[in-house]
């Protein structure tokens, strides 16, 4: 395909005139170019694009003959016929082709480096010298209307209805005018015998062209009519000629002939271009396709196009370029896709919106090969009064890149993207190697998220995400020396690696390796002069093979080059062929080859391994295949490739290899594919015996036709047991009908094959891009696109060209076509085939995007469609995806991305939303079902959303869904803003409070602290607010404390009390902290609430073992070697003083460090000499107690420094040699039981996180005053004070009774669990004594005196016996350590290192 | 016998201060004669990153004692990665130990994965004539008592300056106030260094500032020339147009060159003041007679090296234009109509020509390391078997 590339070039006329250039006409070769003014013809040359000779008619010859108006190559280039207005046509010779006189030859001062720099500068700078003479007028006494050059006569058409023949040596008694008249015209060939004559009395010709592979001239008539003369004899100049004419068709304008496809396309006035083809059966011509510019993207243009003004076929024939009155350019491919047009976008409008003119063409003309567009433009309207000014006249020159496939249609080059510029390749870097063994699904490293997303090379579908993701073109630039001399490249192709890429222009060929970045020329110029490429060029492995003429030996040949050795014929491996070769191609070891006598011929190459130099090749012909009765003229023939795809697949075949033979010949004849199938109908040879290298191929069956309309064909010859459906598929592009695939079908067991003879369909499916390439595996079709860039306003009142035109860039695309073919497949019910398909390309990385396309496409047809459907297939897809795991988030993926509109015809086919969500749930995927609710919020009464939300919210909490759930808050006070009646669900454990009604909850936080001062007089203050521990505020905005409270709120607040309820009351405080931590849960106001009822403690033996658990910390030890009586624990109880007192003030402090720095991390390194603590007074009134007591602590500590020594924190990340406890400290009561017990404690405390979680949910069950969860905390974290700290607290008056008992009764139970089962607390629970015995007082004075066994103690005694190992508690990870090595300095073994960190 | 395999995951290529990851696979392959004993033993494995650094004798003189003396000489443990190697080693990181004493079974395989920074302060890849800078990561593995086996692994770094310095793993800005939420912050942070370096070079190369400039010999205006920006990252296209309608001296052919400036710096330069050496990157030759305007399209290729400047060497970019114009200005001959006889206008035999170049310098920055490494020579992998 063509794509335009950058701006026109502008070409300035040297010479000043006043007439202006009107029309361009091309020689046969496109290397010179004939341009008419009124009275002048100039000859320009095509690279360098120079003026060579202009020849200017004498005033009295101009008034003779009248003003040029047409002009006509002779084929080979030696005469020049130019029609002029009185009805002449004048001969010119072109002189001096011949020799290499050259014109512009540089001189350069002597001494100039610059000629010996390199040799090639001389050829391409100037170009030939020509002349023009004018041999003789001829006067046909009519104006001319067209004239067209046709094998070795001129044949011109006049305006008096006649069309005469001449020679082009203008010899007079030869001439002879044929009377359109006398032309029998009919619809058909077969009834024109009798048919009515069309009546062409007054009719003439006004454009003709003759195509040469149809033998006639296709003709437009003045009237409008179109036709198409043929010869009935051999010979045109016969007189009888006879026509056929297309029906109904009357606004003709222009014609042009596409002889590769024998396709006819006439502009019309209409601006549509009908392209006709001849029928051969009936000779009638048939209507194939129309060119014409869709409303849909050229809204305000489509109709406003004005009459076709000009067509031209580019060079190969694979695209055509039309232009209209009023301007502009668009580009076709043969068979109608659209690919460029110049009336839309940023070729029509500036930057800033205004609308630019369109360039008004007056003629234009195909460069050699196709790569420029030469353009005569017509400044109309400049023509004010007054002599006309003397200016240079311009021509432009539009610069194209096409696909390597447009001419070598080899299969290298169809599983890569190659272009070709004018001097340079395009080829889609970034490609994966293509992995041909299946690619398991390694695990993909998704590594830094870089984008485009992160490509490992080695599998295809990870690289595959580089090539949706990448739009970078690898630019190779052809080597300046072989492309000066041998310009136009003609030939390109790429190895299946994608790394070596071979060119062929004029002479010789070059190639190229990306592992060395160089170029490989011919090292002897002669060598490369002597030959041309005909038939292409191919790789084979590492070999290049081209068909070529051999000029010395006039003879045709097939060479292989080896890509390593260096480019000389001694090194090449050369076969005479017999008749010249139109096309190459390849098939893993075989090369196909189409002559021009019509006939296929097979050659298999070997590497031979016996010949010493690796180089040597063998090459022998296999089969040769004469196709002359099938095909009318060998031009026809687009392509042909060997496949190993035949009607019926591998099922018949006994092993997939087999399937991979060379089974079928595709040959694209003129647009029409026919296959030629091998004929296995005959007695099956066995393969096993025939010695390979004779194998006997089988003949083959005569041509089938598979479709029309063929651009380009796909397949591979790869086999891929997984992926069968899409690798013994064949590709078709067809132009505006899109794309064909030939899949094959399979029956779904193996097992029994005959019940089911497998055949192949053909499935049409539409593609807006323009297939390039096709990638097997991955079921995806690679292409590109044009896009523009402007770069106007930029600079000079004139508008530069660059301004005028936008920078045209070639953009890399793919799309996705897989969806299509499930849906034909469905469509035509052959659901198991579409199932087999889906489950084959299940791993593709965007196959839930292909189910979810399935849908889309689906529905939007169906439910915008206005007359109801009879058979929808919308439940047929439902139905389908439903086999996959991916069906719910398809559905509702879907659902998002169309209108709402749509969303019953959606869920009436694929089921009722509410079930839907609940299988979500069922299956534990929270996010679709998040996402269901959103639907079901549009489509449903809000309660039924609100309640399935709730279902929702309440899971996420249980799993600890944290963004859900707070997305679930969000939503649910959005649906519920509207409501008013209380929430139906919510059981109102909720006592009348004592301020009653919703005031109560009005202030949302605010008065949830107050709810817990209105039980205590004291007065509210501010900083009891800043003192609550502050959740993740700063990240989760929706506090609901702030805004306004509304029934939705507290119906929130319900479902979150009671999440925390159960969590409190199942002992998870874990998860407890987390909720709350995310959801920004108010803990403390909560639990001031809860205090005497959920944050009870039932049982401590249970709770303290389950808090074991959750913060994996360890049960404590006792030291095996301190034999009992060392053990003086109990007799001398701790000099509790300096801890004690250091407690409560260092838990101040800490807690206003706390509130201060609000950092966990102060929590412990308590390094409290340093930070003066504030006194933070809470407004607690019990907990003022608290507070107050603390008060008098800070007042007490700020005054006078503190000289607490650094008190025996917590293990802190770095490791720091003084942290436990600075030497001082210790020896000051040194003791080794006291070293003992302090390495026994610090070898039982739990990871460091679950320290600071354990005191932070001490802290705040200290605010909320729940005592029994302080013990329970304090027991676990064997703090004394903190248990001493409660027992002090318990005999406030406001601690209700129960409390109390509850504690006492706690601590007796874990007493007695500790002698029974964790020894390890014994020594803790003794320090406790004191606290124990006031406990039971109090208790003993409220309550019946429960007798308090004096005994435990005794129990102690034996404690230190070896039985504490087999302490039932679970064998803690740190504590473990050798009682033998606590002995060591703090330094020991056990620092930090031991616990806070699992051993690795 | 251990087949060693070390794979970048992320191909060859990595901006300076980006993050190395390479896996590191150790297999002890189960072949037909390995019975249950032959188990392997690896003694220990390290892997280290390092930039080896060499200057040809002809262009580069290094003084005596070297400043840049071999930082290896100076470590401390026993794996040296750039023995046997030409040059010194200029720049290493600290080497990360993989494994100590690895038993593989046969059949069995491990993989450890080798993050590193890469270092920040080092110069480019380079490969230019008068020095070489080549990045390896060396994976020095032994077997007990026997030799250390080296297996390198060449990858290619770009420097993009400005890139903003990666962030030193200090704390979090305040640390998380609830203890319960610190889990999720987990390692996001590594991307961020790249990203925001490749948005920066995004920003500094697609903005558009037009120059413009006259093209003049002693003789007259030849051409107007219109370059859209000056700045490039590599594998962009540089977009240059010509207007020559302008200019009234006629220009027969132009050519326009991407070269790189390779100059030694003053005082490492073997002979005062030699030349900096140049070399083509990529050529566009056109002939532009009659031409009234045209434009070239030349493209950066993505495995040069960009811009930069160490204290031995700088490397400057410069587009290279030379111009082959006639020698007077030509007054473009005018066709007068109806005249008394046919007049045929030819072109001119021969055109008295002389040259003249410019130079441009321009700046090219690095691009997207993944993209550059599609077309890197270096595949990432490497393997030994030892």
């Amino acid at each position: 395909m063509y794509f335009l590339t950058g701006w026109p070039r502008r070409l300035l006329c040297p010479l000043r005139s006043e007439e202006n250039p009107f029309h361009i006409q091309p020689s046969s070769q496109r290397f010179y170019f004939a341009v008419l003014s009124e009275t002048q013809l100039s000859i320009w040359f095509s690279r360098p694009s120079v003026l060579i000779v202009s020849y200017v008619e004498s005033a009295k010859a101009a008034a003779q003959f009248g003003f040029y108006q047409q002009a006509e190559w002779k084929p080979d280039d030696s005469m020049i016929a130019v029609a002029a207005a009185n009805g002449y046509v004048l001969l010119f010779d072109v002189v001096g082709g011949g020799d290499d006189k050259c014109l512009y030859e540089p001189v350069y001062p002597k001494g100039s480096p610059r000629v010996k720099v390199n040799p090639g500068y001389k050829e391409e700078q100037c170009a030939p010298a020509l002349s023009l003479e004018m041999k003789r007028p001829v006067d046909l006494e009519a104006p001319i209307t067209s004239l067209q050059s046709m094998q070795e006569d001129l044949v011109v058409s006049t305006a008096d209805g006649f069309l005469h023949i001449l020679q082009w040596n203008g010899v007079s008694n030869g001439r002879k005018a044929i009377n359109l008249c006398t032309v029998p015209f009919s619809l058909d060939l077969q009834s024109s015998r009798g048919g009515p004559s069309l009546d062409l009395d007054g009719v003439h010709i006004r454009d003709m062209e003759y195509c040469v592979t149809l033998d006639g001239f296709a003709v437009v008539f003045d009237d409008g009519r179109l036709g198409f003369i043929t010869p009935m004899a051999s010979r045109f100049t016969a007189d009888q000629l006879q026509g056929v004419w297309a029906a109904d068709v009357t606004d003709g304008t222009c014609v042009a002939v596409n002889n590769k496809y024998r396709l006819m396309a006439f502009g019309c006035a209409s601006g549509s271009v009908s392209v006709y083809m001849i029928d051969t059966t009936t000779g009638s011509m048939q209507l194939s396709h129309r060119l014409e510019l869709t409303p849909k993207h050229y809204p305000d243009t489509w109709n406003k196009t004005g009459p076709v003004k000009s067509i031209q076929w580019s060079p190969d024939y694979s695209v055509v370029m039309v232009t209209w009155e009023c301007g502009g350019l668009s580009l076709w491919s043969v068979f109608g896709a659209h690919l460029i047009c110049t009336l839309g976008e940023d070729f029509a409008y500036r930057s800033d919106g205004t609308k630019k003119e369109p360039i008004k063409i007056s003629s234009m003309s195909w460069g050699a090969e196709g790569y420029h567009l030469w353009v005569i433009t017509s400044s109309d309207g400049a023509r004010g009064e007054g002599p006309p000014p003397l200016q240079q006249a311009g021509i432009l020159q539009f610069q194209f890149i096409k696909s390597a496939l447009t001419v070598n249609p080899c299969t290298s080059n169809q599983e890569q993207v190659l272009l070709i510029g004018e001097d340079r390749l395009y080829l889609t870097c970034g490609d994966p190697t293509q992995a041909h063994s299946a690619p398991e699904q390694h695990a993909s490293r998704d590594g830094a998220p870089l984008y485009p997303p992160s490509p490992a090379p080695s599998t295809v579908s990870q690289g595959l995400s580089t090539l949706l993701g990448h739009r970078h073109w690898h630019v190779v630039q052809i080597h300046s020396t072989y492309l000066e001399s041998n310009w136009p490249i003609r030939y390109a192709a790429i190895d299946t690696q994608g790394q070596c890429m071979a060119v062929a222009g004029r002479r010789g060929f070059a190639h190229y390796s990306s592992f060395t970045r160089k170029w490989k020329l011919f090292g002897n110029i002669t060598q490369e002069q002597n030959m041309t490429v005909t038939g292409g060029l191919a790789w084979w492995n590492d070999y290049i093979i081209i068909a070529c003429y051999n000029f010395i030996d006039q003879q045709e040949e097939l060479r292989l080059y080896l890509r390593s050795s260096n480019l000389d014929n001694a090194f090449a491996n050369v076969t005479k062929l017999h008749s010249d070769t139109l096309l190459l191609n390849v098939f893993r070891n075989m090369v196909i080859l189409f002559r021009a006598d019509c006939s296929i011929c097979l050659y298999n190459i070997e590497r031979r391994q016996d010949s010493p130099t690796s180089s040597a090749v063998s090459i022998e012909l296999l089969q040769e295949v004469t196709m002359a009765r099938y095909i009318p003229h060998p031009a026809l023939v687009v392509s042909v490739t060997l496949t190993s795809v035949r009607t019926e697949t591998g099922i018949t075949l006994k092993a997939p290899q087999q399937a991979c033979a060379a089974e079928s010949i595709m040959l694209n004849l003129a647009g029409q594919l026919i296959m030629l199938q091998r004929d296995r109908s005959g007695p099956q040879v066995r393969e096993k015996e025939a010695p390979p290298n004779q194998k006997k191929l089988l003949p083959f069956c005569p041509p089938v036709v598979l479709a029309q309309c063929v651009e380009n064909v796909w397949t591979t010859c790869r086999s891929n047991r997984k992926k069968r459906h899409l690798l013994e598929a064949l590709w078709l592009a067809c132009g505006e009908a899109g794309m064909k695939v030939w899949l094959p079908l399979f029956p779904r067991d193996h097992r029994k094959p005959h019940s089911f003879l497998s055949r192949r369909i053909m499935l049409p499916f539409h593609i807006n891009i323009y297939p390039l390439a096709v990638l097997f595996e991955d079921a995806l079709v690679l292409g590109a696109t044009n896009e523009t860039v402007l770069y106007d306003g930029l600079q000079g009142p004139r508008e530069p060209l660059e301004a005028h035109f936008p920078f045209c860039t070639v953009e890399r695309t793919s799309q996705i076509y897989l969806h299509h073919i499930l849906r034909q497949l469905l469509v035509r019910n052959l659901g198991e085939q579409a199932l087999l398909l889906a489950q084959s390309c299940a791993g593709l990385p965007y196959f839930p995007h292909v189910l979810e396309l399935m849908v889309h496409v689906v529905l939007e047809e169906e439910a915008t469609s206005r007359e109801p459907i009879p058979d929808p297939l919308l439940p047929t897809v439902a139905k389908f995806i439903t086999e996959f795991p991916l069906f719910l988030q398809t559905i509702v993926h879907c659902a998002r991305k169309t209108e709402y509109a749509l969303w019953n015809y959606l869920f009436a086919a694929v089921g009722n939303p509410k079930d839907l969500f609940e299988e979500c749930l069922m299956a534990q995927d929270l996010d679709t079902a998040a996402s269901y609710l959103i639907i079901l919020q549009n489509m449903e009464v809000p309660a039924v959303s609100r309640q399935h939300a709730t279902l929702l919210f309440n899971t996420a909490l249980e799993q600890g869904k944290w963004d859900l759930c707070r997305h679930m808050i969000r939503f649910l006070k959005a649906i519920g803003s509207g409501e008013s009646e209380t929430p139906p669900l919510t059981p109102t454990t909720q006592e009348p409070s004592s301020t009653g009604g919703f005031e109560f909850f009005r202030h949302r936080s605010i008065s949830l602290s107050q709810s817990a001062d209105s039980l205590i007089p004291g007065k509210f203050s501010l900083q009891k607010t800043l003192s609550m521990p502050t959740g993740p505020s700063a990240k989760s905005s929706d506090r609901w404390s702030r805004d306004s409270d509304c029934a939705e709120n507290m119906y929130i607040d319900m479902m979150l009390w009671r999440h925390a309820r159960r969590l409190l009351e199942e002992v998870r405080l874990k998860d407890l902290g987390c909720f709350s931590a995310q959801l920004g849960f108010e803990l403390i106001g909560w639990l001031c609430k809860e205090r005497t009822r959920a944050a009870r403690v039932d049982d401590f033996v249970t709770a303290l073992k389950r808090l074991h658990q959750d913060f994996l910390w360890p049960f404590p030890v006792i030291p095996r070697l301190l034999n009992a009586d060392q053990f003086p624990l109990q007799e001398r109880p701790l000099p509790a003083q300096p801890r004690g007192v250091m407690a409560p003030s260092v838990f101040s402090v800490l807690g206003t460090r706390l509130l201060k720095s609000q950092s966990a991390d102060s929590l412990l390194n308590s390094d409290m000499d340093t930070a003066p603590p504030h006194g933070a007074p809470n407004s607690h009134s019990w907990l003022d107690g608290l507070g107050a007591e603390q008060k008098e602590m800070d007042m007490a500590s700020t005054d006078e420094p503190q000289t607490e020594e650094a008190f025996l924190s917590p293990l802190i990340n770095k490791v720091d040699e003084c942290s436990i406890g600075s030497a001082t400290d210790l020896t000051e009561t040194s003791s080794m039981s006291e070293l003992e017990h302090i390495s026994m404690e610090l070898a039982n405390k739990g990871p460091h996180k679950s320290q600071v979680q354990l005191r932070y949910l001490l802290h705040i069950f200290m605010e909320a005053g729940c005592l029994e969860w302080c013990v329970v905390i304090g027991l676990i974290l064997r703090d004394t004070n903190i248990i001493k700290q409660v027992v002090s607290f318990l005999d406030c008056p406001e601690v209700p009774a129960e409390t109390v008992q509850n504690v006492r009764n706690g601590l007796l139970a874990v007493d007695a669990w500790a002698s029974s089962d964790c020894l390890g607390y014994k020594p803790f629970l003794s320090l406790l004594r004191p606290q124990l015995q006031k406990l039971a007082e109090t208790v003993a004075e409220q309550v019946l005196p429960e007798s308090f066994q004096p005994s435990s103690a005794s129990k102690l005694t034996e404690a230190s016996s070896p039985r504490a190992e087999e302490s039932r508690g679970p064998a803690s990870l740190g504590a473990s350590l050798p009682a033998e090595a606590s002995g060591g300095g703090p330094g020991g073994p056990h620092t930090n290192a031991g616990n806070g960190k699992d051993p690795v | 016998m251990i087949e060693v395999v070390a794979s970048m995951s992320r191909g060859p290529v990595f901006l300076a201060g980006e993050l190395l990851e390479c896996l590191i696979t150790f297999t002890n392959p189960m072949s037909h004669l390995s019975t249950s004993a032959s188990s392997e033993m690896l003694a220990w494995a390290s892997a280290q990153i390092h930039c080896q650094f060499h200057a040809s004798e002809s262009r580069v003189a290094l003084p005596a004692q070297g400043t840049k003396q071999d930082v290896q000489a100076g470590s401390d443990t026993v794996l040296i990665p750039s023995r046997g190697e030409r040059g010194q080693c200029m720049l290493d990181t600290p080497p990360k130990i993989l494994f100590c004493d690895l038993r593989l079974d046969p059949g069995e395989s491990k993989t450890y994965s080798y993050n590193e920074i890469v270092p920040t302060d080092g110069p480019p890849s380079f490969r230019g004539q008068a020095v070489k800078y080549v990045y390896k990561l060396t994976i020095g593995c032994q077997r007990v008592n026997s030799p250390i086996k080296l297996l390198r692994v060449p990858f290619r770094v770009l420097v993009l300056h400005g890139m903003p310095e990666p962030p030193f793993p200090q704390h979090e800005e305040v640390a998380p106030s609830n203890p319960f939420l610190e889990e999720e912050e987990g390692g996001r942070r590594d991307a961020r260094p790249l990203e925001r370096a490749l948005d920066m070079l995004m920003i500094s190369t697609s903005r558009r500032c037009a120059h413009l400039f006259n093209i003049t010999n002693m003789r007259g205006k030849v051409a107007k020339f219109c370059i859209f920006k000056t700045v490039y990252r590599l594998g962009e296209d540089i977009i240059g147009t010509f207007t020559f309608s302008e200019g009234d001296i006629p220009c027969l052919q132009y050519s326009v060159s991407l070269q790189s400036e390779e100059e030694v710096q003053q005082q490492y330069q073997r002979r005062p003041g030699q030349s900096a050496s140049i070399t083509g990157h990529g050529r566009h030759l056109e002939s532009c007679l009659h031409t009234a305007s045209c434009h070239f399209s030349l493209p950066v290729p993505l495995n040069v090296t960009p811009g930069f400047s160490t204290d031995i060497v700088s490397l400057r970019w410069r587009l290279h234009f030379e111009f082959v114009t006639a020698r007077e200005p030509v007054e473009p001959p005018t066709v007068l109509q109806n005249q008394s006889e046919v007049t045929v206008w030819t072109g001119a035999d021969h055109v008295d020509v002389d040259t003249f170049s410019w130079d441009l310098p321009i700046k090219v920055l690095p691009t997207n390391p993944a993209l550059a490494s599609y077309v890197s020579q270096f595949s990432g992998t490497n393997s030994i078997n030892i």
